[in-house]
């Protein structure tokens, strides 16, 4: 199916924090184009994007590659990136196993995340 | 009730007596007052005359107007004349004229009683002045002249009262009588013979538009005659004027106008009055508008019934003479027409046999049609048609043969001959017959090629719409069969279908378009696209229905209406939803007991602008069979619908329980032999039983993954996995499969296999690649590698030349992975 993943952007703060919503599930069939998507949705004069994950049932490393790339790519514009993905579901232990707060923070909501940004 | 005349009749008698007896007291006073004649002055005598003529003169003269008083002014005048003649004479010489007078009176007043009355009063008047002539005192003569009149006066105005109170009801009478007239519905006219207008009640005011005290007064011709019927009426009046007749009577409908100028038809019932000499002329007068509308409406009604008898008349003769061509188009396919034929042609004309020879659209003659039973074919038609006259012929004994050419569209199609045995002479009765005959069936024929043309389309149509492979399903096992109705009927509108749809659920459709033939078609056409396109779009089944619903409501050609059933079956959550619009229920068989799912039923497709539908689920474990069909599986004709569901309820239980056997057992069983009345579709769906040991292979793509996982979470599941360790078991064969899908690089038409089992408390997975081993993935880092250690107890990786395989293994029950595990 082509819409196995979904994303809905929302702008928050203002015009400073991006979020990106998904939902469904990410794996290799969805994950560049999911990443080409939320990249494009924040503009330059953002402060930040939030890539809410609490609604999304899968992922897998293909998944995890892209928000890495996302972090480099947002992080090379001096953008913030935070990712949510809800203690104890199935992405926060991947997300966990690959040890992703490396390379950005990973917040149990939304509120929390945009409010870091901001 | 009294009449007018009578009325008047009796006032004027009552007047007349009062002033005979004021007439009497003055004659006294005169006697009195004037000494005898000798002495008698000349010129009082002449006063006397004079004033007697000169009243009798203005009498006269207004005779017309004041009716009574010409009555009693004669009357005064005759008794001034004949008292005074009497004075000069002497009582006793003029006592015979006086009586005379009297007689002539009564006779006046035809009451004879009455008149006595009058004669005792005036007689007993002129005794008592002749006696008091010489009384003594002049007092006692002056009281007795002037008295005695008086006295009687009063006593006859005595008699009189009663007459008054008689006069009195008469005039209450005449009150009523003009109050009805007034409230009369109709407009009551009086006029004078000069068609002056005396009398106008209410309902004349207020058809004509004109009050009493405007109309009173004036004449019908200024106010309500129109000037072109002004002559007619003025001739009318006086010819029932001049009518011999005292009750003479008109009856005409004429127009009248009213004070508006609008005209309108009126009834006018016109009678002659004559009171004592005066007459006049009453009439009613009726708009007639309103009756002549209700008459024309009735004559209309009236022609339109005899149109419509004639209609029918007309249509039951066509009909008789339609009844050859309707027995032979009962048949709807060229060869019934044709069988038909032949038959009622030998039957008609009393042959042996009767043979059809046709052409087919390539003008080849191929299929011929006879009775009793032959069937001819091959050949140039012309030739053909020779060849199997000599066949004909040389088919045993042939005494006479007649043939006539079929035409369709002025083109000969086919060639009817009949043969008999023995010797006889085809008369021309006959061959008209047969011309007849041939006229209406070449167009039948016609007809019938159009149709079959059309039949071919819908039916090619229809298929087309049906899927011609059902997908293959992880964990599911799917069958579908359509049985077109037998031969002769219409293409059906039964449809169904199965589609993926998103998160591992797969949706079911079976519908039933009321149209038939290329329109009902090309309609599941539309219905079929539409609903694929909304089940991408909505998960919720009952908002995919409502759409449906709006489309053929608002797009589709009026009076277009579908019964569907829209399941969508949840494999992984071991689950069914659906949606029925007005669809006999489906059936869910488990464990071999099959129970109808009801409920969420609602009305069809097309049939209500914004109907609810309603979604409904229901548990379908694995081992469950579903199954939908149409109605014409369950509906025969003459049969309760309930009895047919029973039916096949009693026919599921002896049934297969793979689909493809119970659809063919169902076929068998449940479709009468020579085919079903009405199309017939079944699709079922069974929710394969989790095997302890699983293999299966997919297409070495992406997509495939979203199903591996699918079909992964329910074996888990199955397996007694928890929530969590069937979470992290997917997610790991999920790295396993991406690799395999990375191996078979960009060529696509590769295939990876993954296997599973299940050994005391441990899950294995083997997935299995055409490809080589490579570490680590574009972009990877290694984190798929790292996933699956962490996530599962072992991973082994081991590479061959054909290919690559990643054996995973899980103790369950744990609570959790091995390492790296937090808790």
């Amino acid at each position: 199916m082509d819409d196995l993943v979904e994303v809905q952007i929302e702008q928050r703060e203002g015009d400073d924090v991006v979020v990106a919503r998904l939902t469904g599930e990410l794996d290799i069939s969805g994950a560049d184009s999911t990443g080409q998507r939320i990249a494009e949705a924040v503009p330059s004069s953002a402060r930040g994007v939030v890539v809410d994950m609490s609604g999304l049932e899968f992922i897998d490393s293909s998944g995890v590659s892209m928000l890495f790339a996302l972090a480099r790519r947002v992080g090379s514009r001096r953008q913030e990136l935070r990712v949510v993905a809800p203690t104890g579901e199935p992405v926060a232990r991947v997300l966990d196993i690959v040890e992703f707060d490396k390379a950005a923070p990973v917040h149990p909501d939304v509120d929390s995340a945009v409010a870091e940004i901001a | 009730m009294r009449t007018l005349p009578e009325l008047f009749d009796v006032r004027v008698k009552a007047r007349a007596i009062a002033y005979l007896f004021a007439t009497g007291a003055a004659l006294g006073l005169l006697t009195v007052a004037v000494p005898h004649p000798s002495e008698v002055n000349d010129l009082a005598l002449v006063l006397l005359a004079a004033g007697a003529i000169a009243i009798a003169a203005v009498v006269w003269v207004s005779r017309d107007r004041i009716r009574e008083w010409h009555i009693h002014a004669v009357l005064l005048c005759g008794t001034l004349i004949v008292s005074l003649a009497n004075y000069y004479a002497g009582p006793s010489t003029l006592y015979p004229v006086l009586y005379m007078w009297a007689a002539l009176y009564a006779f006046y007043f035809f009451r004879l009683g009455e008149a006595l009355a009058h004669m005792a009063v005036v007689g007993v008047s002129y005794a008592v002045v002749l006696a008091v002539q010489d009384a003594d005192s002049e007092l006692v003569r002056w009281l007795l002249a002037v008295g005695t009149p008086l006295v009687a006066g009063l006593l006859i105005s005595r008699l009189l009262g009663l007459l008054s109170d008689r006069a009195q009801q008469l005039e209450r009478s005449e009150v009523r009588t003009r109050m009805v007239l007034d409230t009369a519905p109709d407009a009551f006219i009086t006029l004078d013979r000069e068609g002056v207008i005396m009398g106008w009640n209410a309902a004349a005011e207020h058809l004509f538009g004109w009050s009493a005290t405007e109309a009173i007064g004036k004449t019908m011709r200024e106010l309500v005659v129109p000037p072109e019927f002004a002559d007619r009426h003025d001739e009318r009046r006086n010819a029932l004027i001049s009518s011999e007749s005292p009750l003479a009577t008109q009856h005409f409908e004429v127009e009248f106008q009213r004070r508006d100028g609008g005209r309108f038809p009126g009834e006018a019932t016109v009678s002659k009055v004559d009171i004592q000499g005066e007459v006049f002329v009453s009439g009613f007068i009726t708009d007639v508008t309103e009756r002549e509308r209700r008459e024309a409406e009735r004559e209309a009604l009236l022609r339109e019934q005899a149109a419509r008898e004639e209609a029918e008349r007309v249509a039951e003769l066509v009909a008789g003479m339609q009844a050859l061509v309707d027995a032979a188009l009962a048949h709807r396919t060229l060869d019934g027409i044709l069988r038909e034929l032949v038959t009622q042609v030998r039957g008609v004309l009393d042959a042996d046999a009767a043979t059809i020879y046709i052409t087919d659209e390539s003008e080849q003659l191929s299929v011929g049609a006879s009775a009793p039973g032959d069937v001819i074919g091959g050949g140039e038609f012309a030739n053909a048609v020779a060849a199997a006259r000599e066949a004909m012929l040389s088919q045993g004994d042939v005494g006479a043969l007649v043939g006539v050419p079929l035409l369709a569209e002025d083109e000969v199609t086919a060639v009817l001959v009949a043969r008999a045995t023995p010797p006889r002479e085809f008369g021309g009765e006959d061959l008209t017959l047969l011309r007849l005959a041939a006229e209406r069936v070449g167009l039948a024929i016609a007809h019938a090629r159009v149709y079959e043309r059309e039949h071919r389309i819908a039916e090619t149509l229809q298929r087309s719409l049906l899927p011609d492979r059902l997908p293959s399903l992880p964990g599911l096992d799917v069958a579908a069969r359509y049985l077109p109705a037998a031969s002769e009927a219409e293409v059906g509108g039964d449809w169904y279908d199965v589609m993926p749809i998103a998160g591992g659920a797969v949706g079911l459709v079976m519908g039933d378009v009321a149209g038939k033939g290329l329109a009902g078609a090309s309609m599941v056409g539309r219905l079929r696209s539409a609903l694929r396109a909304y089940a991408l779009e909505s998960q919720d089944g009952a908002r995919v229905v409502e759409r449906l619903n709006r489309l053929l409501w608002t797009e589709v050609e009026e009076n277009q209406m579908a019964t569907m059933l829209y399941v969508i079956v949840d494999p992984a959550a071991g689950a069914v939803r659906w949606v029925n619009a007005g669809h006999p229920a489906p059936l869910m068989i488990t464990g071999g007991e099959p129970r109808f799912l009801e409920g969420a039923g609602s009305v069809p497709l097309g049939v209500l602008p914004f109907p609810t539908y309603e979604e409904v689920s229901a548990p379908m474990n694995p081992g469950s069979t579903l199954l939908l069909y149409t109605d014409g599986l369950v509906e025969r004709p003459g049969e309760n619908i309930d009895d047919g569901m029973a039916e096949l309820a009693a026919r599921v239980r002896e049934a297969p329980e793979d689909p493809d056997g119970l659809c063919d057992h169902l076929l068998a069983t449940l479709v009468p032999p020579g085919g079903a009345t009405d199309d017939v579709a079944l699709l079922t769906l069974r929710n394969l039983p989790v095997p302890d040991q699983f293999v299966a292979d997919f297409p070495a793509q992406p997509e495939s993954l979203a199903p591996m996982r699918s079909m992964l979470r329910r074996w888990l599941s199955h397996a007694g996995a928890g929530e969590l360790e069937i979470a992290e078991i997917t997610t790991a064969c999920g790295e396993a499969a991406t690799n395999a899908i990375e191996h078979a690089g960009m060529s696509g038409d590769g295939r990876f296999e993954v296997s599973g089992s299940r050994s005391g408390g441990a899950v294995e997975i083997a997935v299995r690649d055409q490809g080589s081993w490579r570490e680590k993935r574009p972009g990877d880092h290694g984190r798929g590698l790292d996933l699956m250690r962490t996530l599962m107890d072992t991973v082994a990786v081991e590479p061959s030349p054909e290919g690559t395989t990643v054996s995973l293994r899980r103790t369950l029950g744990e609570g959790g992975g091995p390492d790296g595990r937090p808790g």
